[in-house]
Formats: structure tokens, sequence, C-alpha cells
């Protein structure tokens, strides 16, 4: 006898079986460029991944200051928890800047995730999930570092380097765009910058041999306006730096994989650009290797490269530049300033790449020296095969991508330093793509490491420093209340003095910070919000606390009312 | 005798069966992943495929182990629990998870989305049925769109 099959229906969302709303107000609809423009005046928001155009995280709030700060807590926290197995779960971490807009929050998070909350009670409004596959190439975990909102949208990639326009009330995809080749090894981790009618993307995949390329995309359609490889061709500008019968330029890296600034009035979109490839091959891409390790000045309008500095020719360190380019102004000239992995901080002239100085602001510098004018000797680095070299900075850097902060009231530059070396043991192999493609052995050293988050005026001057006994991992945020925030890969996310650099607070968050931590007020009350969760590239940046707890939490403090 | 030479010198099902990895308790508590049946899905006139996944008496696991799909987009699934047990299954989609409740001799349907090419696994959700073996995968076969690729010449594949 056959028995009839009971009617299980039709699978419904996950979320269905969750206490989220579903629905968030429609708070993005009238930011538009203007508002972009001015969004450090939008104190109570946090509209960009810097929170302003010119990458300074710095914020004009200041309820939460230094004569307060002690009495500072807690407010509400998220755990954002996973099902179901998922690419790279040993690393997954936050590396993301939640954006705020009048009360409701954007997160980003690991593996597709997004999240919608409500900003003064840390509940769900609504979540979207991306399925991404388990086989995607990640040279440095699963993460993400962030959304862009604009027009009643927030837009987002993912690890299989998908481009995502979702609606902002209830994350229904309005459009999406397949922007890299995840056969070649590229994926996508950057937060997305909106400038004008467009959205500013950059791959990742460099690990890997891929050709790294800046794109933009139409914000309403998501057509692509323009690309622009930051590894030139045959024939085009830069490739006379690449051997010219080989074929090096076509696995050549130089991928953008960390949000650029933007100057309006210079009309320029400042990228950094990763390391070449293979990592530490150098002897199969003689030359310098533009524009790898570099900032990329463009036109937004045209994606032209109007000028370019490289901060690591020819590098075999893998000393990525791809971290913040910070946009201020001193003595009436337009500067931007650059903590970069080599461990030298550098200040260029943002409307035509002309070196101001150089000075290095890790204690520990042996791959070369960097003259103050800009002159690079090479002293340390994989040359024999098979001969092991240890060098400092490891290739995590002197600060990984993990951001620094400017204060225009203090006119001091906050950085989460990184201080431990690594040994590279040159194996050359051939390239096959989607194969990581590193040309060496590295190991990264699992003690005598330090760090700390050091103030710098902006001549390079170092002013305070606190220190840590392991490499800072974490972004630095600073305020007008004279408070710089950080969080360090033990778990203490702390509260500075600006000015002195004397710790006025601290909460311990249960899980190591590798995220950018940003502030809002809603109805008058400021919030500092950090997304917490130790992962990431561990290997590479402190691979001393690879055995650290994870986590996965956004936590909101505020003064108590 | 090394376990190389025996994976190169018997068949893999037969080896698979031999040492109890195929099964429930047998060489461990759960059968090892991925050791079952592999299926292509079918495609329908207008590009959306269409598969039946299964869950057999006492097996937990899904049938096929692996399910085959030419290309990214949407997928109809038909989801069959012919176990005496009650079980259920989440799926990966694109915009949230799928997920199903399953009493025992059950059937329902799912309906996802998904990119290619890569895989994904999808289980049951519940005690752990995943570790057991009802942990299963979907392939995605193909290549990203031509618009999408790298502007270089045909790179060497492993």
């Amino acid at each position: 006898m056959t028995v009839e099959y009971v009617d299980a229906g039709e699978a419904i969302d996950h979320s269905a079986l969750s206490s989220m709303a579903g629905v968030a107000p429609a708070v993005t609809n009238d930011i538009d460029y203007e508002r972009l423009l001015n969004a450090r005046s939008e104190s109570q928001n946090w509209l960009t991944y810097y929170g302003a155009y010119d990458g300074q995280r710095y914020s004009l709030l200041d309820q939460i200051n230094t004569g307060n700060v002690s009495k500072l807590s807690p407010a509400w926290i998220f755990q954002a928890g996973h099902s179901g197995q998922m690419a790279a779960t040993s690393t997954y971490a936050f590396e993301a800047c939640p954006l705020v807009v009048d009360g409701v929050m954007y997160v980003t998070g690991w593996d597709g995730w997004f999240w919608a909350l409500d900003a003064v009670t840390g509940k769900e409004l609504w979540r979207y999930k991306h399925a991404i596959p388990f086989d995607v190439s990640l040279c440095c975990s699963n993460v993400n570092r962030g959304c862009a909102v604009a027009k009643g949208k927030v837009f987002f990639v993912t690890p299989n380097a998908q481009l995502l326009a979702l609606d902002a009330t209830n994350g229904d995809v309005v459009w999406q765009k397949t922007i890299g080749d995840v056969r070649a090894g590229e994926s996508a981790s950057i937060a997305p910058t909106v400038i004008k009618d467009t959205l500013i993307t950059g791959s990742a995949g460099g690990e890997f041999g891929v050709r790294g390329h800046i794109d933009c995309w139409d914000l309403e359609t998501g057509e692509q306006r323009w690309r622009t490889y930051t590894v030139p061709k045959p024939g085009e500008p830069g490739s006379e730096t690449w051997p010219a019968d080989g074929e090096a330029w076509q696995r050549g890296g130089g991928n953008h994989w960390v949000t650029g600034t933007y100057d309006p009035e210079l009309n320029l979109y400042y990228a950094g650009t990763g390391n070449p490839a293979p990592d530490f091959d150098g002897g199969v891409r003689e030359g310098d290797n533009l524009y790898t390790d570099s900032v990329v000045a463009m036109d937004v309008d045209t994606g032209e490269i109007k000028w370019h500095y490289q901060f690591t020719p020819h590098d075999l360190w893998d000393y990525d530049s791809t971290m913040e380019m910070t946009l201020f102004e001193r003595d009436g000239k337009k500067l931007l300033g650059h903590f970069d992995k080599n461990g030298y901080f550098f200040v260029l002239d943002r409307t035509n790449g002309e070196l101001q100085h150089v000075t290095p602001f890790v204690d520990r510098i042996d791959w070369g020296v960097i003259t103050r004018d800009g002159k690079v000797t090479p002293r340390k680095y994989p040359d024999k095969e098979g001969e092991p070299v240890h060098f400092y900075p490891g290739p995590a850097g002197a600060k990984e991508w993990t951001h620094a902060a400017y204060s225009r009231k203090t006119e001091l530059f906050y950085v989460p330093v990184a201080d431990v070396g690594a040994t590279a043991t040159r194996r050359r192999r051939e390239f096959k793509e989607g194969i990581p493609y590193w040309g060496a052995g590295v190991q990264v050293d699992i003690d005598n490491m330090a760090g700390s988050v050091s103030a710098f005026d902006t001549y390079g001057e170092e002013k305070w420093r606190w220190r840590i006994d392991y490499p800072m991992a974490a972004s630095v945020l600073a305020t007008a209340g004279d408070l710089v925030f950080a969080g360090t890969p033990t778990g203490e996310f702390v509260a500075l003095d600006a000015r002195t650099g004397e710790k006025l607070w601290e909460f311990q968050c249960g899980s190591g910070h590798h995220s950018s931590c940003s502030t809002y007020s809603v109805d008058g009350k400021q919030f500092v919000v950090v997304p917490v969760g130790w992962g990431g590239w561990l290997e590479g940046i402190v691979p001393g606390l690879l055995g650290q707890g994870h986590g996965s939490a956004v936590i909101a403090f505020a003064l108590p009312d | 005798m090394t376990i190389a030479e025996e994976n190169i010198t018997e068949e893999r099902s037969e080896l698979l069966a031999r040492l109890g990895l195929d099964g429930q308790n047998k060489a461990s508590m759960g059968r090892v992943l991925a050791t079952g049946s592999i299926a292509e899905a079918t495609e329908r006139a207008d590009g959306t495929m269409e598969a039946t996944i299964r869950i057999k008496e006492d097996e937990v696991c899904w049938d096929p182990a692996i399910l085959v799909l030419p290309h990214g987009g949407d997928l109809e699934l038909t989801v069959i629990n012919d176990d005496k047990n009650t079980h259920a299954c989440l799926l990966p989609s694109n915009g949230d998870q799928k997920f199903l409740w399953l009493v025992n001799h059950s059937r329902g349907k799912a309906k996802i989305r998904l990119d290619g090419p890569g895989y994904y696994w999808y289980s049951s959700p519940g005690g752990n049925d995943e570790g057991r073996g009802l942990t299963a995968a979907i392939v995605v076969q193909g290549e990203v769109p031509p618009e999408a690729r790298l502007d270089r010449p045909t790179q060497p594949r492993a």
C-alpha cells in the first residue's frame, strides 16, 4: 500500500524564524551626492566608510569626552553567529565599519551577510544573506569591510565578486553585477564608495596572480562606467616597468581592496593598490612593477590615472599600499598622508603626487631604507632560492589595512602600529590560474612582537605612544571629545586621551578586534559602535594569537542616561 | 602497504564500503560526507533547473550527496524525507537561506538561486544531523560572464 507523503510545503526564508522586523525606515532615500560631500557636518550619522570622503575617521561629536568617558558602558550587543558550513570557517571575522543613517545602522559581515539594525536598541530590522561558494578563493579570510548608502539603497560586495544594490528598507535585491572572475582567484571585500551618480569598487586576489582593476558603476542600474587596470598592458604608460618580453603583467596583482578617498575640488579618487604577484619572487617580474604598491589619483569621471606615487618599487615583502590615503591641509596646501605597510609615513601634495617628506613610524625596519626625500634602498629580501630571509616589518606590515585617524582639533594622526617580523624563503613556482602565487614559503614571528597606538604630527614626529604586547589589528577613531578609540587583539576596547595617550577607559569585549569602529548619535545621545570578533588573516597579522577564541558581535557603547 | 596504494588499486566505491565509510555506525558513528551518489539537475526551456533530493530510511544522508548544476541561476528542488525520523533542510540561496521542516515521510519544495561557478553545502540543521551525514553539496558549473573576466590572454589552469 502506498502511503501519501505529508505535505511539507515550500521552504521559507530562514529569517522568518526569527524576531527580525523585516523592515527599516526609509532613511537613505534623501542621501545624495550633496549630503555625502558634507557627511562630516551630519555628525549624528556615519554616512561613508571613513565617515567622510577625506578618510580622516574623525567625528565632530563630543558628548562623550575626556571628562566623562570613564562612565561609558555597553548600550546593546548584537550577536551575529552563523549556521551551516562556510568558506574559511577558521578565519572569518568582522572587518567592517558600520554606517549609521538617522538611527538605522548598516553592517556587513563575512560570507555575504548584511544586517540593518536599530542603532538605539541593536534590534535586527532586516538581513540579507548572499550564498557564497564554499570553495571561493580567499587569500586572507572570509571578510568584508562595509557598505555604501545612497538614494534608498545600500551597496556591498561579496567574497565571490558580486556587487549588490539592496533596497535599504527591506534588503531586497535591486540589482546585482558580477565584478570579478572567481575562477581566476578574484574576490571582493572592499566597501564601495558613492561619488556623484556612480559607485567605485576594486578587486581582491593579488595572491592568486590576477590583474588588479578599479571599476565605476552606475548607481541606479549597475551598468559599468569604466574599468581601469592597475597593471598596464604592453605599450601602455607604466608598461616599461615590467619585463618587455614576458607574461608577468598578466598576473601582476596591484589590487585595490580597501576604500579610496576623494577630493571633490580636484575630482580625484585616491586609490591604494596592492602587492605585485608573485609576492616574494621578483625574479619573474624585473622592474618597478607599476602601479603596484602605489597611490593612483584617478579622474572619477573617466578612470584616467592623473598621477601616481609608488611607495615600494619592485616589492619583495608583500607590502600592499591599499590602506587609507588621508586627505588633510597644512599651510593652505592640499596634502595626502599615508602610513604604509613598509613602515614609513608618506606625505604627498595631492594635486600632483609630489613627495613632501617620508618618516618611519615603527621601531623595527630592516627590509630597506627610505630617505626623507624618498630614495628607496632595499637591504633584506628573499633573493636566493631556498634561502630563508628574516625582515621587519613582516608581510602584514607595520600597519595592516586597518585605519589611522586624523583629528582636525589636535592636528595629529593616530596610528594602529604593528611591530612584528617574518621569514620568507623564495620558492619559485609556475603560474596556474586560481592557485596561490606567492613564490615563497612565509612564516611570521610568533614572539618578539609589539604594538601601539601612536600619535604623529603631520611631519611624522611622534608625540605619544600607547603600548600593548601584540601588534594592533583594528582601526582607530578620533572624536572632537579629544578621544581616540581603538580595539586590541586581546579584546579590550579603549579610549585614549587624544593629547596625551593616557588610557581613560576600557571594556573587555570578549574577543579580539579586527574591524573599524564608528560613532553616531540619535536624539542627542552619542554612541560608539564596534564590530568585534577575532579572525582574518591571522597567520600574517598576529600568528601568535591564532588560538584566540572567535566572536561575532556588534557592541554599541553610550553614557548612562 | 600504504593507503595510497590501495586507493590506486581498488575502486573508490568498493573501498568506501570495505572500510565502512559510506554508512551509519560502521567505521565511525556517522557517514563521511560526500561519499554517496552524484546526480545532475535537469533544465527547463526557461533555464530554471530542477532536481530531487531525498533522505532515505535510516541512512541519515542526502541522496544525491552531490547535485550538479550546469550553471548558476534558479533551482527548484523537490525535497523528500523517506526516513522514519524528523529532519529539516537548510539551503543556501541568494537573499536568505531557505528552511523546510521535514516530518517523517514528508515531501516539500524549495526554490533557491545560486551564483556560479562554485559549490555550496546544505544540511539538516537539527541535533547533529549535519555531522551524521545530512550535509550535502550542490556544485554549480560554468564560468563567470565574459564581461567579468580579466583582460588578459588565456592563462594556464591546474
